[in-house]
């Protein structure tokens, strides 16, 4: 059945609706382990826990009913896990009630943590056991929230799966999914509302661009709280009945090729900043059976893509989209030979794209624009944000807020940014929600927050502070000041104090009195870049000698 | 080596490393915040150097807490397989 055959929002409906053969996750699921129920589908190295297709469905199942008397069928829960078997299956199993599911970064402060929880209207929050500890302040903070840990997939009781999934409830596709918080502009996250049909219109996008079959074999080393895990990782790999092996980010950059080989994996999704770090590092190996490098979430420099395939000789295909748009809306062309170096590709079949002026028309192939998508992968809109929803989403279109431009073959390239997100690493942070949090330290005046080249990471942090007369505090104290309530990718990597500055004691200003960060760049680039700029390379690889 | 002495060696490489005011049972990624992708990478360079071993690719992603640091060095060092 087409999309069109639900109920969908105008910037979900595209000029040419794609087939929606699986209407929920659920329904996914089932028919994929229909179809071979003892082929492979989860491997967990760190554990060594494996799941055939039969073994995850009743999994997900005994997840379900272990969640009913602890949830609400179309409520919304938050999970905190790591890349483990107890977030996939707490996230399946919720998800066939028509539960809206907010996974969080473990990583996140306290009171990040809280935001999220709280903003997404969450009935109870599922951790990972290992989190007690952690979360216990919070616990004692929200005693109305329902906190529940769990340490063990296996200590689910076990149950009748026929009788179980007899009683879960039919869920249409257009019913949320997930929430995915990013950084806002405001300072404080938004959430991103994503339905069953977004996630499985995108995978099958991707699955088919990159012609994944039951061979496909996808090593998965980005993050599941994040929408590029669950997609591109697990949704487009499920959608096609393959494999994937699942890994903890943090764990996986000095064994990548290790993974790679041993498990004979064909496919991956990284940012840029992973090939960065495996060529800056020095790490050799073995591609075995990898086809294809999947790379997007930040600029890919063109060097960085050359070198890399020389060395290795694996296809790195690059992409662009966003979380409001599920994940990736236009890739380079499959297979290597048709791709474009230097372009972000062409828009995939599910979805349309196009580069529009400030009056909102579609401007001429070659002239630099606003992106625009729209489609079934387009995004349901943020939540409880209605003044935001009706700036991004307006005339049937997402606006992206990135821009570029096509050229007449149809492929895209990507420009800047308008406003000044920072992308270090994958994750996107506004400078907002830095400078909030330095707004309350008791002796700063005022701040801003700028992103500094990183060769690794793309971007780093660096914050500027004005401190009120005569305060003493140190770049130290800030940067203390900032881990309480910032969690570590957040932290600035330097906090400049402008009072000491000779040249620069105020931050400069705009007539309207707006700090003009495109000025503060041009000081850094100019004063302060050079005994930067090359600093968490040499540190990096100075651990290696 | 007891474990009891892996801890105290290790102690101060972790926190040096990691910049963490106390190595114990309890540090993971989890509870640690500063143990990220690149201080993994440099944590395990530290650690081979210290006890003149090489951490196979095929097992440093497991070596994610205190436990399983802790619980790796003891079978290595059991094992034989300082050089």
């Amino acid at each position: 059945m087409i999309t069109t055959a639900w109920p969908l929002l105008p910037y979900q409906i595209s000029a040419k609706p794609a087939d929606l053969l699986y209407t929920n996750f659920r329904h996914l699921l089932h028919a994929k382990m229909q179809e071979a129920p003892d082929r492979e589908f989860m491997i967990f190295p760190e554990t060594d826990r494996r799941y055939t297709y039969r073994e995850f469905y009743d999994l997900t199942i005994t997840a379900s009913e272990w969640l009913r008397p602890r949830t609400r069928a179309f409520g919304t829960i938050s999970i905190i896990f790591r890349n483990t078997p107890e977030f996939l299956s707490i996230f399946f199993g919720a998800v066939a009630h028509g539960i809206n599911v907010v996974p969080i970064n473990p990583d996140l402060a306290l009171q990040e943590i809280r935001f999220i929880a709280e903003n997404s209207d969450s009935e109870a929050v599922f951790y990972d056991a290992e989190l007690k500890h952690k979360l216990a302040p919070l616990q004692t903070e929200m005693p109305a929230m329902k906190f529940h840990p769990l340490a063990d997939v296996a200590d689910m009781p076990k149950v009748d799966v026929v009788a179980v999934e007899a009683a879960l409830p039919d869920v249409p596709p257009t019913t949320p999914a997930a929430i995915i918080y990013t950084s806002g502009t405001t300072g404080f996250p938004k959430g991103v509302i994503l339905s069953h049909m977004n996630f499985i219109i995108d995978g099958m996008g991707m699955a088919e661009w990159f012609q994944f079959s039951p061979a496909t074999r996808s090593l998965c080393i980005l993050p599941m709280f994040h929408n590029n895990g669950l997609v591109v990782s697990l949704t487009t790999t499920l959608y096609r009945g393959g494999s994937i092996v699942i890994i903890d980010p943090k764990a996986s950059l000095r064994s990548f090729w290790a993974l790679v080989d041993r498990y004979q994996c064909t496919h991956t999704s990284v940012m840029p900043s992973i090939l960065a770090a495996i060529l800056a590092l020095g790490f050799e190996g073995r591609p075995g059976r990898l086809q294809a490098i999947i790379c997007g979430g930040q600029l890919l420099p063109l060097s960085l893509a050359e070198k890399f395939e020389a060395k290795f000789g694996i296809p790195i295909f690059e992409g662009f989209g966003s979380t409001e748009a599920t994940s990736y809306s236009c890739f380079n062309r499959f297979p290597a030979d048709k791709r474009k170096l230097g372009s972000v590709g062409t828009v995939l079949p599910i979805s349309d794209m196009q580069v529009v002026d400030e009056n909102d028309v579609e401007v001429p192939d070659g002239t630099e624009g606003e992106i625009c998508i729209r489609g079934a992968n387009v995004a349901i809109g943020y939540h409880k944000l209605p003044e935001l929803q009706e700036m991004k989403f307006r005339g049937g279109w997402y606006h992206s807020g990135d821009y570029g431009l096509r050229d007449s073959n149809g492929d895209y390239y990507f420009r800047s940014r308008k406003d000044d997100l920072i992308v270090k690493g994958g994750e996107k942070i506004y400078p907002a929600e830095i400078e909030n949090v330095l707004s309350q330290h008791p002796n700063v005046a005022e701040s801003a927050v700028i992103g500094i080249d990183d060769p690794i990471l793309g971007q780093e942090i660096c914050a500027f502070a004005r401190l009120k007369d005569n305060s003493a505090n140190s770049e130290a104290d800030l940067l203390a000041y900032c881990a309480k309530s910032l969690a570590r990718f957040k932290q600035p990597k330097r906090i400049v104090i402008t009072n000491r500055l000779g040249d620069m004691p105020e931050l400069p200003k705009g007539p309207t009195k707006k700090i003009l960060h495109r000025l503060l760049r041009q000081y850094y680039e100019k004063r302060l870049a050079n005994s930067e700029d090359m600093e968490t390379l040499k540190w990096v690889l100075g651990s290696q000698g | 080596m007891t474990s009891q002495e892996i801890y105290s060696a290790l102690a101060p490489i972790v926190e040096q490393v990691l910049q963490i005011p106390k190595f114990d049972e309890t540090t993971s990624m989890y509870t640690a915040p500063m143990w990220d992708s690149l201080k993994h990478v440099q944590l395990l360079s530290a650690i081979e150097k210290k006890f003149d071993i090489e951490i196979s690719a095929d097992e440093a992603f497991k070596l994610t807490s205190a436990e399983r640091l802790v619980r790796y060095l003891q079978g290595a060092i059991d094992k034989g397989t300082r050089s």
